[in-house]
């Protein structure tokens, strides 16, 4: 049976409330899961009082300043601080996404855990090995059977417009690791992110390898476990939408079943 | 499940949800129209033969899709081998005794029973 409750080591148990900064008189709570994979304990929730007057307005900027100001050892991946690079995926409030591109709204406490149901490295850093092996496996990247032609491949605006909604994907995993049945058979579905990369090849006019890719993930697991729950489209930093382009999918597949 | 399985359960589960409209639809109407009605009167409706060839097709269709659902639900949740198969039979098993029961049931209505 799949495991619905964690067990009992990954089970975080109350952590260390840290000082307030000193003189701050507009102070925000983050709560943010710690784990160190180099000690038997189980993971943690720390609290943390971040100065608003000396820190910028992003969710991540919250997450430096403590770094920076009061805690070292706290762990988490970041590059672009833009919503370009993904690094900074992360479940804060209860939803996956950018911490770079989302505000401190509000003023309640922030509570902040690593992405769900993925093993996790250190603190905020999912392990994402299986991950990027599935998106490895649909071959994203262009197949073609015909001589290469002399300058590039030639494509139309409207056969280009096409990829648009699913070229702009950063592989952050937001989607997958909201999706319960990515949740339940992450080890054999592929998930959200890699089928809607599947489908921005499968669509890709310049590519000659149609029938093998659908062939690849035509599978009852890699590509029927999605059941349109579209938590993956609701998550997505991107705004896009991958349930659909798995919807597509599933049409490519029906289409060539009953031609 | 084998390899290439998946797109003809898909289509199976697509449309026997389309059947379903159309023999449930039927149902309510049957129900509606037999509400309070004595057993002679239900044995006379049955007796015709298309609403004893629908209703063999509700039984049909609701239970075909019954089956791919809870299928579904073992597939997505049980994922001991022996466990797994042992619930998929037991799901076809017990889709067979209800389809069994209830062709029987209609059969001997519709045959002035």
């Amino acid at each position: 049976m799949v495991e619905l409750l964690l067990d009992k080591k990954s089970r975080p148990g109350k952590g260390k409330v840290w000082p307030r900064p000193g003189g701050a008189t507009n102070v925000r709570e983050y709560r943010v899961y710690r784990y160190d994979p180099d000690t038997e304990a189980n993971p943690r929730i720390d609290t943390y009082f971040v100065d608003l007057d000396d820190c910028g307005p992003m969710v991540l900027d919250g997450l430096l300043w403590i770094k920076n100001n009061i805690d070292p050892t706290l762990t988490l991946r970041r590059s672009c601080r833009e919503g370009i690079c993904g690094s900074c995926a992360m479940n804060i409030d209860g939803a996956n996404t950018l911490a770079c591109t989302r505000g401190m709204d509000g003023d309640g406490p922030i509570s902040i855990y690593p992405l769900p149901h993925m093993p996790v490295v250190k603190d905020l850093v999912p392990d994402l090995t299986t991950f990027y092996a599935q998106h490895k496996s649909i071959e994203p990247w262009l197949q073609t059977k015909t001589e290469a032609p002399g300058t590039e491949w030639i494509q139309s605006r409207d056969d280009r417009a096409r990829l648009d909604g699913l070229y702009e994907c950063i592989l952050c995993a937001c989607c997958s690791t909201s999706c319960p049945s990515y949740w339940w058979n992450g080890e054999k579905y592929l998930g959200p992110a890699t089928l809607l990369q599947a489908y921005r090849w499968l669509i890709d006019s310049r590519d000659q390898n149609t029938s093998e890719r659908l062939d690849n993930i035509e599978d009852p697991f890699k590509l029927y476990r999605c059941h349109t729950i579209m938590n993956c489209a609701q998550v997505c930093p991107k705004g896009l939408n991958p349930a659909k382009a798995i919807a597509e999918i599933k049409k490519m597949m029906v289409e060539r079943k009953v031609a | 499940m084998s390899h290439h399985r998946g797109t003809g359960i898909f289509i199976q589960q697509r449309v026997t949800a389309l059947t379903n409209i159309v023999v449930i639809g039927f149902l309510v109407w049957l129900v509606a129209t037999l509400y309070q009605a004595d057993r002679a009167t239900i044995a006379a409706t049955f007796s015709n033969p298309i609403v004893a060839i629908l209703t063999l097709a509700l039984l049909g269709s609701v239970l075909f899709h019954m089956r791919i659902g809870m299928g579904e639900i073992i597939e997505d949740y049980v994922h001991e081998p022996r466990l797994n198969s042992l619930a998929l039979a037991l799901n076809t098993v017990f889709v067979l005794m209800l389809g069994v029961v209830g062709a029987f049931s209609v059969l001997v209505l519709a045959f002035g029973g």
